[in-house]
């Protein structure tokens, strides 16, 4: 019953343990207000999934799941763009990292990791790091996070930037993603945001019975649908288009 | 009412030397113009996207306008000095060719970022700009003739559009031996052939000819051609950032620039391979992948004529066709890389006729030697460089028992609707009952194309199959057909018998076999759909009965995406997006609802309106400028009341939509004649530009009343355009087997009278303001130069509407409307001169 508010209660206010008090409100205010300027960019990330993931924004279905908000409003997506695109870090968009690639919006991040259903303790495989974005999102939720990146500065820069923010258990390799990890299979997830004619079969041997496997479709900027893809206990397939957006029934009256 | 502006002046003795040498130097420059026009469209292409590489260009030529536009405002400022300003423009001429092609290819710009930096619509802004200079002093350079030789105009736009003819037909054919960013250096060269023909004796001139002669060479010499700059989001440029990537062949024609790019990491299908066992069965043979301007990918796959290797062919949606059939004769449309033609052999056909539209690709299949095996040589293989259909059409009696259409375009091109505008005659009703009538009693015709989110390829293809097979004379043709689909791909067979029980059984065990959903089948329960790839709903299911429903038309109506079936006359098949169903988009998606329409659409729409904007302000502009700065009797306001002006705006307006509205429509119509786009453009530019210079030399010397001579040139035209637009069909079908020089010659036999009257108008006109209103011949120059970068634009949004039926008629009614405009020219555009 320490608090100042039990304290006004009681009515015996001892002046020693008040400016104490008062002391450690203000160390605590300062502490806080220390983090909000070493951090200036999370209340853009609170508003980016308050109001674009966890919203039912322009059709889209809103991300539910908790340890993917969190993550979402943990992940310092700043750091993942170009110097140039900082300050539009947090807006509702996808923004190009160079090589030809670009790194998703954060809405189509958090629905792919929603869609993975990912558990701490899973062990998940990313095939293209891209800004290592998407990897250090996953990394927030299970330990096991493995991504392979073909495009070797792509690669060097993002394993950099996943260490210099603390995600170093983001295990990172150089190379050709088609043929998985196998040192680390079975993967309970797998995110495969390199565009391909096919999913590579070796992909689908790695993924676990019961594992999931989410590839979005569309050209750069242009993420149109994510396929899921789910492997049943059986070992078949089955995949479901998942539309980014919510369209109304195609097929309804006039 | 004499002004005495207007008055013409006899030359003086150094300017004799220019006008005796003005038309040859008109007609290199004219030739010069559009050479750059065609170059800049193959640049941007390979650069960007061939959709943005019109819109691009369309704006530049604004420049057209521009230079009218300046020229008229100056006015009487300029009297006496044309001949100095035509040597400084072209003097100015060679080096802006290169000079704004080398910053054109500086600039950062990137199509995909114009929706996430804005500061790429600056960048924009400065491509169009940068591009526009040449323009802009090719079209001074013909300005400033007509109004060194004002009593001769006719000759002067005799020699540009002889000019321009020549430029056309020369850059194609000098497109087969360079590559496109070298034309604009040779270019260069020919504009400065014509500045040394203007620029006469004078040391000054001379010495700043050499000069530049000397500059151009020593860049050339020393460092070549400035390369294009290719955007980073194209399939290449990923492509070559493979460990190890390298191009092992790159060919350059005036259809696409093919390079072959080879690399372990190559592994391209025809869509989605559900279900391969390769651990059982081995990893894909390595590929060469080709692309097609960097983007679209074929793949050449390793050889070595073992065919097991291409087990995994049978594990994508494509082999459909080869559960029907037994050792079938198969035509393979789109032949590319080889992977059709490798699925047909791997499938036992026991001769496999190959079509490919573009000579480069099997040159380079030939040329990578052991590599490809020698697939095009091989004696069960006959490879047949042609358009698919106009071979086809040419062979009446060829028959096979599959007839294949591969995937023709790259997976991301599709998804991104960059060829929502291109016109393909392969997906019309038209086309799909020509290659039903050319198979075997037995044969099928299979038709695979890449899925889009929301649901629209195949349900369009679905109907147009429905309605070819109602055309050919099927009276259920739902008994016909079965669609089955991957997560990515969807593949239509349309079965010239009705499919039977057997045949309907091995549809249903091969997509059981495999994980395709079954989509459509005669006799197909819902229950069966929508197994493997979930959506939804069963839209295809659903689509498909609708549409075999006597309820088609409500569903057409219903549908959010355009899927009536493509005919000949819109030939639009990858055009899906309707106005109706924006704001359902706009509510379904908010912001991103430009991901799910094609942005070809768009862009052509943007133009338009782009165009239209610019153009009213060129036209409008200086009619303000003119109330301002009060330059009313030395400039524009030659023309004594607004009712002149308006006479005058209508007059060029209306022959510069027309003219380009035909000259687009009849493209189109020879594009299926021709068999080939590029033949098309080039014979019908050439020719048209050609005839229409004859006419306008016609028009120079036939002088004695402009009403009534117009009056009875547009009669003909309109009289001869629907006589055309009747007949043409049943004369093309006449032809077709005939060879190409053949088809060349009869497309200029039927184009020539047309274009020949076509050029008659417009220097009539012309004439009629230089003889009255002498400083009106620039404005009316420029306003007509705008009117034709609109109508250009116009026409192939006119005809994703309309069909090209439309377009046609609608230059008629532009043309009817001209003889009218030029009474209230003559009416009320001031002096009588010696008109």
């Amino acid at each position: 019953m320490n608090s100042p508010a039990a304290l006004a209660r009681t009515g015996t206010v001892n002046p020693v343990r008040s400016l104490l008090l008062m002391l450690g409100a203000g160390a605590a205010l300062g502490t806080a207000l220390a983090a909000q300027d070493a951090d200036p960019y999370r209340e853009m990330r609170l508003q980016m999934v308050s109001g674009q993931i966890a919203s039912r924004l322009e059709g889209r279905s809103p991300v539910t799941d908790t340890a993917v908000l969190r993550a979402m409003e943990t992940v310092p997506r700043h750091h993942f763009v170009l110097p140039g695109d900082v300050n539009r870090a947090y807006s509702d968009r996808p923004h190009p990292i160079g090589y030809g690639q670009t790194i998703s919006q954060p809405y189509i991040v958090a629905a792919m990791t929603e869609m993975l259903r990912v558990k701490p303790g899973d062990v998940v495989l990313e095939i293209g790091t891209g800004s290592g974005y998407q990897a250090a999102v996953l990394a927030e939720i299970t330990d096991s996070v493995y991504t392979i990146e073909v495009v070797e500065p792509l690669g060097r820069e993002a394993a950099q930037r996943l260490t210099e923010l603390g995600y170093e258990r983001v295990r990172t390799l150089i190379g050709d993603g088609y043929f998985g990890w196998p040192e680390h299979l079975p993967f309970d997830g797998i995110v495969v945001t390199a565009a391909a004619s096919h999913i590579p079969p070796p992909l689908v041997e790695q993924l676990r019975p019961g594992g999931r496997m989410v590839i979005p479709i569309g050209a750069p900027f242009q993420v149109q649908s994510l396929m899921l893809v789910e492997k049943r206990l059986d070992g078949t397939l089955v995949q479901r288009n998942m539309g980014a957006v919510r369209f109304v029934p195609l097929t309804g009256g006039d | 009412m004499i002004d005495p502006d207007a008055r013409v002046e006899p030359p003086g003795d150094r300017d004799r030397q220019i006008i005796r040498r003005l038309e040859p130097a008109i007609l290199l420059i004219g030739a010069t113009g559009i050479a750059f026009e065609v170059a800049l469209v193959r640049v941007f292409s390979i650069a960007q996207w061939h959709h943005f590489a019109y819109m691009i260009i369309s704006m530049a030529l604004l420049g057209f306008a521009v230079s009218g536009t300046a020229l008229g405002l100056l006015g009487a400022r300029i009297r006496g000095r044309e001949p100095q300003l035509l040597r400084l423009g072209a003097f100015l001429l060679p080096a802006s060719l290169i000079v704004c092609y080398e910053a054109s290819q500086a600039i950062p710009f990137e199509t995909l970022q114009l929706t996430t930096r804005p500061g790429q619509w600056g960048l924009l802004v400065v491509l169009y700009l940068t591009l526009s200079a040449p323009f802009f002093l090719v079209s001074w350079c013909i300005a400033t003739a007509l109004l060194i030789e004002p009593g001769r105009v006719g000759r002067v736009y005799f020699a540009s559009m002889i000019g321009s003819g020549l430029g056309a037909a020369g850059v194609v054919g000098a497109l087969f031996l360079l590559p496109a960013d070298a034309v604009p250096y040779v270019l260069a060269l020919v504009a400065l052939c014509a500045f040394l023909l203007v620029g006469g004796s004078e040391t000054r001139w001379l010495t700043a000819g050499t000069l530049l002669a000397v500059a151009i060479g020593t860049l050339l010499a020393l460092r070549g051609p400035a390369p294009i700059r290719v955007s980073e989001y194209k399939g290449l440029s990923y492509a070559m950032r493979l460990p190890d990537a390298r191009i092992v062949a790159q060919r350059e024609s005036p259809l696409s620039r093919l390079t072959a790019m080879r690399s372990s990491m190559i592994r391209e299908t025809p869509g989605q391979v559900s279900g391969y066992p390769m651990g059982r069965l081995g990893v894909f043979p390595e590929q060469v992948a080709l692309f097609f301007d960097g983007g679209g990918v074929s793949p050449v796959h390793r050889f070595d004529g073992s065919l097991e290797r291409f087990a995994f062919l049978d594990y994508v949606t494509s082999a459909l066709p080869y559960q029907l059939v037994r050792d079938p004769r198969v035509l393979v449309i789109g032949a590319g890389g080889g992977t059709e033609v490798l699925s047909a052999l791997a499938h036992g056909a026991t001769l496999v006729t190959a079509v490919e539209l573009d000579p480069g690709v099997p040159g380079i299949v030939d040329r990578l030697g052991s590599f490809s095996g020698g697939l095009y040589g091989r004696p069960d293989v006959d490879l047949v460089i042609a358009e698919g259909r106009g071979f086809l059409e040419a062979r009446p009696d060829f028959r096979v028992d599959v007839l294949q259409i591969a995937l023709l375009d790259a997976f991301n091109a599709s998804s991104a609707g960059v060829h929502a505008l291109s016109e393909s005659y392969l997906y019309t009703v038209e086309a799909l009952d020509l290659y039903v009538n050319r198979l075997s009693d037995d044969g099928v015709l299979a038709i695979t194309r890449w899925l889009k989110t929301p649901p629209r390829d195949a349900i369009k293809l679905f109907a147009t199959a429905v309605e070819a097979a109602r055309v050919a004379g099927i009276e259920d043709p739902g008994d016909h057909l079965a669609l089955i689909r991957s997560w990515n791909t969807a593949t239509l067979v349309i079965s010239r018998a009705p499919l039977d029980a057997s045949r309907r059984a091995a549809i249903r065990r091969f997509a059981e076999s495999r994980g395709f959903d079954v989509s459509w089948l005669p006799g197909l329960e819902a229950s069966e759909t929508n197994r493997f790839t979930v959506l939804d709903e069963a839209i295809y299911y659903m689509s498909a009965r609708a549409i075999l429903s006597a309820d088609a038309e409500g569903f057409f109506r219903r549908y959010p995406f355009h899927v009536r079936p493509a005919t000949d006359d819109r030939p639009y098949f990858f055009r899906f997006f309707r106005w109706r169903s924006l704001p359902t988009l706009v509510s379904s998606a908010g912001r991103d609802w430009v991901n799910y329409v094609e942005w070809g659409y768009l862009v052509l729409a943007a133009t338009v309106a782009q165009a239209l904007a610019a153009a009213l302000l060129l036209v409008l502009l200086p009619l303000v400028l003119l109330r301002w700065v009060g330059w009313r009797a030395k400039g524009l306001d030659g023309a004594r009341d607004p009712a002149g002006r308006g006479s005058l705006v209508a007059c060029f307006a209306a022959l510069g939509v027309a003219f380009m509205f035909l000259e687009i429509a009849f493209i189109q119509k020879l594009m299926l004649f021709l068999h080939h786009p590029v033949y098309a453009v080039s014979v019908v530019l050439t020719t048209f530009l050609l005839f229409a210079g004859l006419g306008s030399l016609y028009a120079d010397r036939m002088r004695s009343s402009p009403v009534r001579q117009v009056m009875m040139v547009v009669l003909l035209l309109a009289a001869l355009s629907v006589i055309y637009l009747a007949a043409l069909p049943s004369t093309f079908r006449a032809w077709a087997g005939w060879p190409a020089a053949g088809r060349v010659a009869v497309s200029v036999g039927i184009l020539s009278p047309l274009a020949f009257l076509m050029g008659i108008p417009f220097p009539t006109c012309l004439q009629v303001v230089s003889d009255r209103t002498r400083p009106m011949i620039a404005w009316a120059w420029g306003v007509n130069g705008a009117a034709s970068v609109v109508g250009a634009t116009l026409a192939t949004l006119v005809a994703v509407h309309a069909g090209f039926r439309v377009v046609v008629l609608a230059a008629v009614l532009l043309y009817l409307t001209v003889p009218v405009a030029l009474l209230g020219i003559l009416e009320h555009g001031g002096a009588a001169g010696d008109a």
